[in-house]
């Protein structure tokens, strides 16, 4: 009879408890999976909104991710047509989208509230990122303008403080890049949230063109690189170095994404916790029903001794018994977890808003195979520790002392 | 010329003591014992005369305090466990007054596994196994497990497992002392005649007249004294 099968048949001997240990098995290994799937599904939406929002590489001037600007638009990027173009002829490259960022007031007449302004080429982003903001009200791409007159795109909160609607005409007041004060005419074609209070008190996306001439510049704040292949980011940092008259730099994106890496390393302590309070249970319940086996099998243990059994052959025995224990456990824990996670999709539940976000976001879980290969070794892993330790004494003990045990 | 006797067990002044309370028994006291080679020997004594506690000594199950003990020429007084672990795999087989087979095994492996032990490959095992089954009669019973044979089916199961390595020495405390007279006498007379086919050295711990009419040394002994 081979180890295994002896295993197996030890195991099958009290089957009332060695199925407890066995869904002990089962449901730590399909906890693990569980939490493990959901916070990987978390890390991959937020990098996934991260590197939508951002683009997988942003390209600036080197002051640009490091100082401050003394006059809008100081470190702005001369010709970025001229860049884009050339970027566009490397094929890892997908689309490159230019961005300026200025800040000013919006103002209804009656009242002015700080904004953030994003100029943007509007229907490429939604073409790069899909619907990227959640509309409240109105169109976000009614085109450029309306009438001759910049549309612009704003916060739920920012309409709010300004009692604004949809069809509203406001005022920009900006500094421009010489340092004079510039106003311009705006109407409101969409109310959006972005799931972010801070942003949604803040947000005006502006068709590029009419920040330029709200700015009276050429240049860009920033290129937003999207790539075909997002793997390709780490290889690609350093190749856009002597582009323009060579003071451009490249970020990717997980450099700049502050809420995905605090989430993360969040993310990271409460499961690495949990994981470790699950494991230790597994461990210890896996202990203590092996130890009970062993205490009844103490005779048959010095049986074997006394044949001519070394202890250490006999833990391997209990060991490859625990084996038996976990890979049972862990063929049930898979079945679970990969049926929740194949399941929670059509039950549409919801996690409530994380921390400093206004939306919540779907419980979904993701399964992927190398998670499942680390749980499971982990858990037939601890399975064999737990038959050591359950049975090292026993091994170990005086033989007659064994034979004499009833 | 003198002629030398080759000993398997040779037991000089060998004492082992038990803690009892404030004093300490002698299980065993000052004992001296020389079996030769092939000898079917028996111990025969009272209940807590040290029959036990000798033939563990013997079979190196257990240790002792004082004396000497060649087993085979070696002095085996000095060795650690890892050591005496050793010489029992190879030259020690040990038959139980209650069998002490491995439940979940069938009768094959239970007989098997001491030549398992031994890393010997797989068809020398099934041939020698297969050999010694028939030799106790138990060829049919190859595939039952021991809770569907009867005690003096268990017993030939563990003189197979004790006698298939063909070891020198075989330790039997009290084998026959759970079997009813007739089925006593078929265990006994098998143990002697395979006993002598493999000239093997039995050393047989009993009470039992059965028993030791058919052994051709008897040693008896009283609170651990050797008469
Ligand atoms: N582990 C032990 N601890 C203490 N005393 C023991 C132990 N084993 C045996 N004895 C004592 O040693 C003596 C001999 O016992 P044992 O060898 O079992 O005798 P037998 O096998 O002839 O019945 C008895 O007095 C018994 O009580
Ligand atoms: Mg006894």
């Amino acid at each position: 009879m081979s180890t295994f099968l002896f295993a197996l048949k030890n195991v099958l001997r009290n089957r009332r408890r060695s199925i407890t240990t066995v869904l002990v098995a089962a449901i730590g290994c399909a906890a693990l999976l569980i939490s493990g799937g959901f916070a990987l599904y978390t890390y991959a939406m937020l990098a996934d909104n991260a590197a939508r929002e951002s683009g997988h590489i942003t390209i600036a001037d080197k002051r640009f991710f490091a100082e401050e600007e003394e006059t809008p638009m100081q470190f702005g990027i001369d010709n970025p047509n001229d860049i884009i173009a050339v970027l566009e002829q490397d094929n890892r490259i997908e689309f490159v989208l230019p961005r300026l960022s200025f800040s000013g007031l919006l103002s209804n007449g009656d009242k002015s509230v700080i904004f953030a302004g994003t100029g943007a080429n509007i229907s490429a982003e939604i073409h790069v990122r899909g619907s990227f903001l959640q509309i409240e009200a109105g169109d976000i791409n009614p085109g450029k303008d309306i009438n001759s007159i910049a549309a612009i795109t704003i916060g739920k909160d920012l309409a709010r403080a300004l009692k604004a609607h949809v069809g509203s005409r406001l005022t920009l007041l900006a500094t421009t890049a010489d340092g004079s004060m510039n106003a311009m005419d705006a109407v409101i074609s969409a109310i959006v949230t972005t799931g972010w209070d801070e942003a949604d008190r803040r947000l005006v996306l502006i068709d590029i063109e009419y920040a330029q001439r709200l700015l009276a510049t050429d240049k860009v704040s920033a290129l937003s690189v999207y790539l075909r292949d997002d793997r390709n980011v780490r290889g690609m940092q350093d190749d856009f170095l002597t582009l323009g008259s060579g003071n451009l730099m490249s970020k990717p994106w997980s450099e700049q994404a502050f809420y995905y890496a605090s989430v993360k390393a969040l993310y990271n302590r409460i499961f690495g916790l949990l994981g470790v309070i699950i494991a230790l249970l597994v461990l210890f319940s896996v202990v203590n029903t092996l130890a009970t086996s062993v205490a009844e099998r103490t005779r048959e243990i010095g049986t074997f001794r006394a044949i001519g059994s070394y202890p250490q052959e006999i833990v391997a025995q209990f060991v490859h018994e625990g084996m038996v224990i976990g890979i049972a456990g862990v063929f049930i824990g898979n079945v679970m977890a990969w049926g929740a996670a194949f399941l929670l999709p059509y039950l549409g539940l919801e996690m409530p808003p994380p921390p400093g976000r206004s939306i919540g976001y779907p419980l979904l879980i993701s399964a992927p195979v190398l998670l499942y290969v680390a749980i499971d070794a982990l858990i037939i892993l601890l399975c064999c520790a737990a038959a050591w330790v359950a049975s090292k004494k026993a091994a170990n003990m005086p033989i007659m002392e064994a034979l004499r045990h009833v | 010329m003198t002629e030398t006797v080759d000993y398997v067990i040779d037991i000089e002044g060998m004492s082992k003591y038990y803690a009892l309370g404030e004093d300490k028994i002698s299980a065993v006291n000052k004992v001296s014992l020389k079996i030769p080679g092939g000898a079917f020997a028996a111990v025969c004594g009272p209940s807590g005369s040290g029959k036990s506690t000798l033939l563990n000594i013997c079979g190196l199950l257990d240790t002792f305090d004082a004396g000497q003990y060649h087993l085979n020429k070696t002095n085996v007084g000095g060795l650690n466990e890892t050591e005496r672990t050793k010489i029992r795999r190879k030259e020690i087989g040990f038959i139980f007054q209650s069998y002490n087979l491995i439940p979940v095994m069938d009768v094959f492996d239970n007989v098997a596994y001491p030549l398992r032990l031994l890393g010997k490959d797989k068809l020398q095992i099934k041939a020698e196994t297969a050999k010694i089954l028939e030799k106790v009669g138990l060829t049919k019973f190859a595939t039952r497990i021991p809770d569907q044979l009867s005690g003096g089916q268990r017993q030939r199961v563990a003189i197979a497992r004790a006698l298939v390595k063909r070891p020198t020495l075989v330790i039997a405390d009290e084998p026959t002392a759970n079997l009813d007279t007739k089925t006593a006498e078929t265990i006994v007379a098998l143990m002697k005649e395979l006993g002598n086919q493999f000239s093997v050295t039995f050393l047989i711990a009993t009470h039992d007249e059965r028993m030791t009419r058919h052994c051709d040394k008897i040693y008896n002994i009283t609170d651990g004294v050797l008469a």
